[in-house]
């Protein structure tokens, strides 16, 4: 179905769709993946029982420590010739990285996705879209880079550049939309004014803020700073990239690509799936992914769900921009840090021993910053640990 | 047009049929594709009401038409052209295509067959030439036509075809297939089952995937015919790798 009709299918067409798709993934994972045929087996499920989208709820979750535990190539669907890409990610509590693989057609979905987000945000053909991301959100950096691309707009791509040299870019090329992260639309509005630049003379008329939680305030502030319109997306890298939710003209939610996933609502610590409305852990099911499929992933990202129609025409739902996390990592500049990771790295500096330590977020210059401030002993200093595991 | 859901057919205590859902909109043409025994042609046999299946709903423009009796899915606008033609080999040509109108009625009924009569001959200028000869003695291909042209005698809305390209000759698949693009531009919807997965993706919209009686991959023609795992499968491409996985 193309793009622009399949935002706008109704009710009915959504619920046998939504069947038909969970189905089919249930079925292929079942066939196609040991992890998944022994978790739904030890459940006690078998794929012809899912009948409907309310048995989505008894289906077991998947978190980031089964797609880590199953290091390197135990997630995946489809056999390794079919792969053409490879990404890992650093974000488990696990020492190994998460990977995640795509075939063809999942490289070109998520180019798709990404292109129908940034249209919806209103980039057209004629811009110039600049890509601010901290390395550590190189992928969906690569995805956004893409859908840009795809959707005939001139890119200037994420560059590990200084902000002065960012600021160049963005006057001299004379960039018309900025793909970047609150905390660093914040950061980069300081330095404008700072340096005196006048914001008139600019040719940037849109941001597009992705990659953190986004509230109201920060919002207000930024397009008064600024004085242009914000529109935000959400994106889950294990899941479809940064096209998963975005937002339309009447900036009431972000609409979530019901033809890539299914969405759902849940308690974090019950797991009970939560109603429209309720705020809750945002967990997703993959229905097109060919190399990761992901059933009821839990993404970790507080949100709520509205699957009411919108004013713009879309029937897809929208999700609430994120507030928060639910599972303790901590989300800085678009990046997952989980404290138990950094434990580890404490423990391997310090020859094996577990040494207590804060994580401290600070806001410098409208950039949040962590501080790890570590408590040390007399062993420290007297050189008696053993020898540190690290190069 | 046509939404199935849940749909479970058995042979005895087999079942053929595991739990499919899938739909038609008006206007497509679908295919369904899988190996030989996956349970494509039960499929249609259960939509068209030849077999009646253990659970599930097929609902035809708002009606219910699961387990209904088979010439009433007809009169609802559903005809199939089944596999292996089983056209009436004694009757002529023109007699086995005003069977496929049995069950037409109303005033203007012979006025009407007379008009769908010429269409099926305007589409198959070989049944007009034939059309006095005895359909047992008709080409392979032939027999396909009048297996497709008695369909459209019933005047269909959703035309269920089933593997109309077996035991064709190349040129006569092509020419098949391109008919049946040509019925579709005339409005009428088609869901196709065809184990030459390549030419029915070709003429397509979508495409679902069965595998033993449960659909396990779907989406646009385009895409599946793109699709490696489809490739290796269905489109005679290292078939013997598919198992070769890990």
């Amino acid at each position: 179905m193309e793009n622009d009709k399949v935002e706008y299918l109704p009710e009915d067409a959504w619920r046998q769709w939504h069947t038909e798709l969970l189905q089919s993934t249930v079925n292929r994972v079942y066939e196609r993946m040991p992890f998944y045929k022994k978790v739904l087996d030890e459940a006690g499920i078998r794929p012809e029982e899912i009948r409907s989208m309310e048995d989505l709820k008894a289906l077991p979750f998947t978190s980031r420590t089964d797609l880590a535990s199953n290091y390197p190539y135990g997630f995946f669907a489809v056999p390794l010739r079919d792969i053409v890409r490879i990404h890992t990610l650093g974000t488990s509590a696990s020492t190994n990285p998460i990977v995640l693989g795509y075939t063809a057609q999942d490289l070109n979905n998520r180019k798709w996705l990404t292109r129908r987000f940034l249209v919806t945000c209103g980039v057209t053909p004629e811009d110039i879209v600049q890509i601010c991301l901290d390395p550590g959100m190189a992928i969906p950096g690569q995805d956004l880079k893409e859908g840009a691309e795809a959707l005939g707009a001139l890119v200037i791509p994420p560059d590990p550049l200084s902000t002065k040299t960012r600021l160049q870019v963005l006057v001299d090329f004379k960039t018309s939309v900025l793909i970047t992260t609150p905390s660093y639309a914040r950061y980069l509005m300081r330095h404008l004014v700072q340096n005196g630049l006048p914001l008139a003379s600019l040719s940037l008329k849109r941001l597009i803020l992705v990659g953190e939680t986004l509230d109201e305030e920060t919002r207000r502030e930024i397009e008064l700073g600024l004085d242009m319109e914000t529109r935000a997306g959400y994106g889950v890298s294990e899941a479809t990239g940064p096209g998963l939710a975005y937002e339309c003209p009447c900036k009431c939610g972000l609409h979530l690509s019901l033809d890539h996933i299914i969405p759902e609502v849940i308690d974090p610590c019950s797991g009970q799936q939560l109603g429209p409305g309720h705020w809750g852990e945002l967990a997703i099911t993959t229905v097109t992914t060919r190399s990761n499929p992901l059933i009821r992933f839990r993404t970790g990202d507080l949100t709520r769900l509205n699957i009411e129609p919108c004013e713009c025409g879309r029937t897809t739902w929208r999700m609430a921009p994120v507030r928060g996390r639910t599972d303790g990592l901590l989300a800085i500049r678009g990046v997952l840090i989980d404290p138990a990771d950094t434990s580890n790295l404490i423990a391997m500096w310090a020859g094996g021993k577990r040494l207590p330590f804060l994580m401290v977020l600070s806001d410098k210059d409208y950039l949040t910053r962590l501080e790890l401030w570590i408590a040390i002993n007399e062993e420290i200093f007297s050189g008696s640990l053993p020898h540190s595991t690290t190069g | 047009m046509l939404n199935i859901r849940n749909l479970h057919t058995k042979y005895g205590p087999i079942s053929v049929i595991r739990n499919v859902s899938l739909h038609v909109d008006e206007g497509e043409t679908v295919c369904l594709i899988g190996a030989n025994g996956a349970g494509k042609t039960t499929l249609l046999l259960t939509i068209s009401g030849l077999i009646k299946p253990s659970s599930g709903s097929i609902v035809f423009d708002g009606n219910e038409i699961s387990g209904m009796r088979p010439e009433r899915v007809v009169q609802l606008g559903i005809s199939q052209a089944p596999e292996g033609r089983q056209i009436f080999a004694p009757l002529s040509v023109l007699e086995n295509l005003r069977l496929g109108a049995f069950h037409r009625h109303g005033k203007n009924r012979e006025e009407n067959i007379a008009r769908d009569l010429n269409e099926v001959f305007r589409l198959f200028p070989r049944l007009h030439e034939k059309r006095e000869q005895m359909a047992g003695t008709l080409s392979g291909g032939e027999q396909q036509m009048l297996a497709i042209g008695r369909a459209i005698m019933a005047n269909p809305r959703l035309l269920l075809l089933d593997e109309p390209s077996l035991g064709l000759a190349p040129r006569l698949v092509d020419t098949i297939m391109d008919t049946i693009k040509t019925l579709n531009n005339r409005g009428i919807t088609i869901l196709l089952v065809e184990q030459n997965a390549k030419k029915a993706l070709k003429i397509s919209n979508r495409g679902y995937v069965l595998e033993t009686g449960r659909i396990i991959l779907q989406g646009k023609s385009s895409e599946l015919s793109e699709d490696s795992e489809v490739r290796r499968a269905y489109l005679g491409k290292d078939y013997k790798e598919i198992s070769q996985r890990h």
